[in-house]
């Protein structure tokens, strides 16, 4: 990545605006809210945690932000264009361009190495071949998996594997990233060690990133706290957590 | 990228690749096996007929049409000359022979029968009937008064070769002539009926018992017999130029249930194209379908990321390919030692009706290894089809919730 000290002169500019968002579920005849009326902002450089138990909208919110899934009621904006008003191609467009995703249980491919999972986002924005080994060759390095690139998944730890996932997200150069229990199957050193990394590369890049856990480790890293309960969100106020070498030792 | 992920994909579930790899090939093996057993088959046929009525024929019209009264057919020295002039100026040809043919009585002091009569020339490039005489001797070279009998018309009479017999017919001006000969040997033949029949004679003594020095038709063997076609219109050419008033027909016309065989070996053929197309595509269909569903995750994982469906849609195409083009390589393969094995062996069986055992042989050819590999291929792909459209439509969220 070119980018990897570039200062982010954008900070605090809105990005990502939910507004009133509604998701609901169809169960048995009855409606289940997984989502109500939600209103979200995110801007340039914000380090968004958000948490609360099991079942309390956290994947749902996620998944409507990300532009994966579409919203029963509301919307979410994306730089000034509404989701709702995109077709299936041009929501894939939306997120090949701007979302970078991080799942729990990693989501690698695993027929591909290590650098092959990682460059996969760039095959679908018909890059050079140099330029993609170039990307990928810098990502590996930033997340310090540059001797492991040949490796496939299965030949990973999943400290590693999380890395991987986390280079796959960030190669596009994404202004979104999206983090859903990103150290759920983690330990816990290796747990801070990736959280470590997610808040150096959003200094770096200033990446938006929006992380949805139920570890309460995790809330030490963001700048703004988010409660989920019940489908509703609750502003949990910013915390003053910049300095990532204060965090526990990666 | 979607090259390589396709191909380690197709190895992905080793057992599984290997069930759908051993279905394809059996299929392969089945389908080049009942290939090639139709093709030795009609090749079989082909020059079986072609041995006893030659590549093309050249003789008067009427007698092809059947329209010719008496004698009016028979082909003079002079014209049968110029006929093999002309068609040793054309290529192909390994050899020209002539016939001349009666109908009479035959009889002994025990009793008498009629005769299919067929004046040959004997030890003939073109029509060789040295393998189908199962007792005594074929016809010699410069034998005259010989004849070698049906071994049912033998029976027939009680000769046996070395015994004599005498023929009776009609001269070509109406008038009555008998002769003895000598019988030679005896043959089989693929009919029955005509096995009780048929006489081969030296043609020299057919002309001097029919009183004629013509002759009926004239018969030309090729080096390709599928080059009667083209053989037989460019002497037709010459003929007409050099003002000879007569016709050629190819085997393939002269022989008008080739074609009925042939379409009854087409039938067969592509019943058992279509049977192992269907095996095929189903238990590929099944296969797939399991291994593309575990992957739904996955797949969810590649459209979060902006992969088009269209992409998914043809990577998982591609799977269905690979394994296909793996399959019927493994098979064209497998196939080739397999019938190159079979045919070293030298299975034999003997036909209805037949006295020698044939050898039973599977031909390996271009044909033969390139109509299953279509079928092998049309199959996979079809039957990998569905499931690549379903695995291309599912939601992005569900795919990301299955396990």
């Amino acid at each position: 990545m070119g980018t990897i000290s570039q200062f982010c002169h954008e900070q605090g500019r809105s990005f990502l605006e939910a507004q009133r968002l509604t998701k609901t579920y169809q169960v048995g005849g009855s409606t289940v809210y997984a989502l109500r009326d939600v209103d979200f902002t995110a801007a340039q450089g914000d380090f968004v945690v958000i948490n609360g138990p099991s079942g309390s909208g956290k994947t749902t919110f996620l998944n409507l932000i990300s532009a994966i899934d579409r919203p029963t009621e509301g919307e979410v904006v994306v730089e000034g264009v509404s989701t709702n008003t995109l077709n299936e191609k041009q929501l894939a467009q939306l997120r090949k361009e701007k979302i970078g995703l991080i799942f729990q249980t990693f989501n690698l491919i695993p027929v591909l190495s290590a650098a092959e999972n990682a460059e996969y986002p760039l095959l679908l924005q018909k890059l050079s071949k140099s330029e993609r080994a170039k990307r990928v060759d810098a990502i590996l390095g930033e997340v310090g998996l540059r001797d492991l690139a040949r490796r496939r998944p299965n030949e990973l730890s999943g400290g590693q594997r999380q890395r991987i996932a986390i280079a796959r997200a960030l190669i596009t150069q994404p202004k979104l990233v999206l983090a859903d229990e990103p150290t759920a199957n983690l330990d816990s050193e290796t747990g801070a060690q990736v959280m470590n990394l997610m808040r150096t590369l959003n200094e770096e890049h200033c990446v938006v990133f929006i992380v949805v856990t139920h570890d309460p480790a995790v809330t030490q890293y963001a700048r703004r706290q988010i409660r989920i309960h019940d489908g509703c969100l609750q502003e949990g106020g910013a915390h003053d957590v910049v300095d990532t070498a204060s965090q526990p030792a990666a | 990228m979607q090259v390589k992920s396709a191909l380690r994909n197709v190895f992905r579930n080793r057992r599984r690749t290997a069930f759908s790899l051993a279905v394809i090939v059996i299929g392969f093996l089945v389908l080049v096996s009942v290939l090639g057993f139709v093709q030795e088959a009609l090749q079989s046929t082909k020059e079986s007929l072609a041995s006893e009525s030659g590549a093309v024929q050249v003789a008067s019209e009427g007698l092809f049409e059947n329209t010719s009264s008496d004698y009016d057919y028979l082909i003079s020295p002079e014209t049968l000359d110029r006929v093999i002039l002309e068609a040793s100026t054309l290529d192909g040809v390994i050899g020209v022979s002539w016939q001349l043919n009666f109908a009479g009585l035959v009889g002994n002091e025990e009793g008498s029968t009629l005769i299919i009569g067929q004046g040959v020339v004997p030890c003939s490039d073109v029509q060789d009937y040295e393998c189908i005489v199962i007792a005594g001797d074929p016809l010699e070279e410069m034998s005259d008064r010989q004849v070698v009998l049906g071994s049912a018309l033998a029976r027939k009479l009680g000769v046996v070769p070395g015994d004599r017999i005498n023929i009776a017919t009609g001269t070509v001006s109406g008038n009555f002539n008998a002769a003895t000969v000598d019988v030679s040997g005896e043959m089989t033949y693929a009919f029955e009926d005509l096995e009780s029949q048929l006489g081969l004679f030296p043609i020299s003594f057919v002309q001097r018992l029919l009183k004629t020095d013509g002759v009926e038709r004239i018969l030309i063997g090729l080096e390709d017999l599928d080059d009667s076609d083209a053989f037989a219109a460019a002497l037709q050419a010459r003929l007409d130029a050099a003002g000879i008033p007569l016709v050629t027909r190819t085997w393939e016309e002269l022989n008008a249930s080739y074609e009925s065989i042939r379409s009854f070996y087409a039938a067969f053929s592509g019943l058992a194209m279509i049977g192992i197309a269907v095996l095929v595509f189903f238990s590929v269909l099944e296969v797939l379908t399991i291994s593309f569903l575990e992957r739904s995750r996955e797949i969810g994982t590649l459209r979060a990321f902006g992969t088009q469906r269209g992409r998914i849609f043809r990577s998982f195409l591609l799977e269905g390919a690979f394994l296909g083009v793996i399959g019927a390589v493994l098979g064209a393969i497998l196939s080739a030692i397999l019938l190159l094995s079979f045919n070293a062996i030298g299975f034999t069986w003997t036909p209805p009706g037949a006295a020698i055992p044939q050898a039973i042989q599977l031909r390996l050819g271009t044909q033969v290894i390139l109509m299953p590999i279509v079928t092998v291929l049309v199959s996979t792909l079809l039957s990998s089809t569905f499931p690549s459209w379903r695995n291309s439509r599912i939601q992005i969220v569900d795919a990301l919730r299955s396990i």
